[in-house]
């Protein structure tokens, strides 16, 4: 299943997704975006009512519900909540010009991820920005096992290590390392308080497939996977060698067909035989989406660099497989 | 050949802050309310020849109004989760404006008077409630759904109500006595729209994987599932005009309508005609009282007038903005059409 759309992404609006487990944060960061002068109109839809506390006719209540779309697999769930309030609050998009969707810290992110993908209203409306989740640096170890934080950190567009200040350097960096080990692609941040520049946060434009890939310089290096600690992990595949993109179509296809509940998220810049332009990739469990990009540029090494994140990866099951799609 | 007459000539218009939303017609004809995205309501007055504004632009929008059958009543409701009343005296007379009542589940976008006396359903989170204008309290019986009520719709008699939520239908008759249970029927996907027909006992679910779903005998015979649409089904309007066997149905799925009548009673009795002409998102369709017409807006600034072969017959615009909502007269000579910038417009068709 593709997941673009002909509509233009400049025509819609844009949404971000806030996750976090419990405690991490993020009603603190949902009330400085609300009163920051940043002179975007956000409108926020929350699934815990009442912890805003801020008196905002664009702060917005619903409640969580997971629509099945197709025999109960994961793949195609959504969320019917989001689409019957967006739905609404669409009627009025010129009053706003940013969504935010707060989840539970209980919640999957996939599904909210999904909805706009899916749904058909959605899709054209709107467009994914980022999913960004705040992590408690104080906590999140003794949640470390939780299948909704390693949802949370998989997922992620961008990472916010938050209370900081509630921790020494060495706890802070032996936790980015974890964290960096389920997800190499997310940007990171570290805060207190949830303080954080607004432009890290809003108008990143992760979903945005000419910004397929943007890795830890630190963490691509050639046969080195990071899945030591949790059964969510993450595995770079590097190849100098061409591609061959039907080859590579069908060996994607096939991937998600049989492990897509547990391949959360993959990016890559795929280099083709015979093209002088990047292929830019990405998928969310069984969502593939990919297109030419832009040419190479004179100077810049011509590879494939290409991220798979999700559950009891078969790193040399998937290693072999991607090696065969050699052009 | 002979000129086809012409249906409209002539407009009257108004504007709202924000995008409309809804509309509605008293029974008599005599009032039309119009509410917006920001929560405006704005009462027209023909007899009288004056306009109120029973509420102006707070940011939250109105989502659903209606005249209770008797016209006594006016309700609302929307985002601020409480349903608004309003009395009225008929025409001249100030509407009194009843207490908000909360609901405490978020959002409201669905809620129907009953087609004869003075009971409103209201969709509340997963229950659907009444409220009594009668006795103007909030009736004992609830329906319990499994998900958010995503449509509701009472039967042309008034005896039944639909509900519908992801997975299940259910049909419930809170006046019988003694009550039986409400009937539950496993739909695999969430049904949007809802529509009995007028005649003929045949309920119609719109659903979001994109089928139609069509029970004869009040939801109790096997249905006729059709599947293909191009998006969600969420409109269902039927025409108050016998067909061969059930009156027209029309079905409205992305940009397109499709024109719904039965030849036979067998499994392949329906038979479908698309009407393919708007250039966005159909927001609105409705059959005009007492005459084969068919009006379809669309965010493509275009309401269509379509006769009952389906062929077009005219179209008409405002000023480029899309349109939302639309509701005929109960004259059938009147139609009322809202934009998505606020204007409204009001056309006399011939």
């Amino acid at each position: 299943m593709a997941f673009s759309t002909a509509v233009p992404a400049g025509e819609r609006l844009p949404v971000t997704v806030l996750t976090g487990y419990l405690g991490a944060g993020k009603t603190t960061l949902l009330n400085r975006i609300l009163t920051h002068e940043h002179g975007l109109k956000v409108a926020v839809i929350v699934n815990e009512f009442g912890e805003v506390g801020i008196d905002n006719q664009l702060v917005i209540d619903a409640d969580e519900e997971i629509f099945e779309m197709n025999n109960g697999c994961i793949c195609c769930t959504v969320r019917g909540d989001l689409i019957r309030i967006i739905g609404n609050l669409m009627k009025r998009r010129d009053r706003f010009d940013h969504l935010v969707i707060e989840t539970t810290g209980l919640a999957d992110p996939a599904p909210v991820i999904q909805t706009f993908f899916v749904d058909d209203d959605l899709r054209d409306e709107l467009r994914l920005d980022a999913v960004v989740t705040l992590v408690d640096l104080r906590h999140v170890l003794q949640h470390w096992q939780a299948d909704e934080v390693q949802e949370q950190l998989a997922f992620a567009d961008v990472l916010l290590l938050n209370k900081a200040d509630l921790v020494d350097e060495a706890e802070r960096a032996a936790i980015e390392q974890r964290v960096r080990a389920i997800n190499p692609m997310a940007r990171l941040l570290t805060s207190t308080n949830a303080d954080v520049p607004m432009q890290q946060i809003l108008g990143v434009e992760a979903f945005e497939l000419e910004r397929a890939l943007s890795l830890d310089p630190g963490f691509l290096v050639d046969d080195h996977d990071h899945e030591h600690d949790a059964t969510v992990g993450s595995l770079a595949l590097v190849e100098e060698r061409p591609m061959d993109l039907d080859k590579l179509g069908s060996w994607l296809s096939e991937l998600v067909a049989q492990r897509g509940p547990d391949l959360f998220r993959m990016k890559g810049i795929i280099q083709l035989a015979g093209e002088d332009c990047r292929y830019v990739f990405q998928s969310v469990h069984m969502l593939l989406d990919g297109d030419f990009d832009r040419p190479w540029k004179p100077g810049e090494r011509r590879r494939t660099e290409f991220v798979i994140i999700g559950r009891d990866l078969d790193a040399a099951g998937l290693r072999a497989g991607f090696a065969a799609c050699g052009a | 050949m002979a000129a086809e007459p012409v249906l409209v000539n002539e407009q009257l218009s108004g504007a709202l802050q924000q995008p409309i939303t809804a509309l509605a017609w008293s029974p008599d004809g005599e009032l039309v309310a119009i509410a917006s995205g920001g929560g405006e309501l704005l009462l027209l007055d023909f007899r009288a020849g004056c306009e109120e504004l029973l509420r102006g632009d707070r940011d939250q929008s109105l989502d659903a109004i209606g005249f209770s059958s008797d016209g006594q009543f006016l309700m609302a409701v929307g985002q601020a989760g409480e349903l608004l009343l309003w009395e009225l005296g008929g025409s001249g007379v100030r509407p009194l404006a009843l207490e908000p009542l909360a609901l405490g589940a978020g959002w409201l976008d669905a809620a129907a008077w009953r087609p004869l006396g003075l009971l409103l359903a209201v969709a509340a989170g997963r229950e659907v409630r009444l409220w009594d204008g009668a006795s103007r309290q909030w009736c004992p019986q609830v329906l319990d759904l499994p998900g958010t009520v995503q449509a509701l719709a009472w039967s042309a008699d008034g005896a039944l109500m639909a509900a519908s939520c992801n997975g299940e239908l259910a049909l419930w008759q809170p006046l019988a006595s003694p009550a039986p249970p409400p009937f539950r029927l496993a739909t695999a996907s969430a049904g949007l729209g809802l529509a009995f027909s007028p005649r003929a006992g045949l309920l119609a679910a719109g659903q979001m994987d994109r089928s139609l779903l069509l029970w004869p005998e009040l939801g109790q015979g096997t249905p006729w599932q059709f599947s293909g649409f191009p998006a969600k089904v969420r409109l269902l309007a039927w025409s108050d005009q016998l067909g061969s066997l059930a009156p027209p149905l029309a079905v409205a799925s992305g940009d397109t309508v499709v024109l719904w009548s039965q030849h036979d009673t067998g499994s392949r009795g329906w038979r479908p005609q698309p009407l393919l002409w708007h250039g966005a998102r159909v927001n609105a369709l409705a059959f005009a009282p007492g005459r084969p017409l068919l009006a379809t807006a669309s965010g493509d600034g275009t309401v269509a007038l379509w006769d009952g072969n389906g062929a077009l017959r005219q179209s008409l615009e405002g000023d480029g903005q899309g349109f939302n909502a639309l509701a005929w007269r109960p004259d059938g000579q009147h139609l009322l059409a809202g934009g998505d910038q606020g204007r409204w417009w009001l056309w006399p068709v011939a």
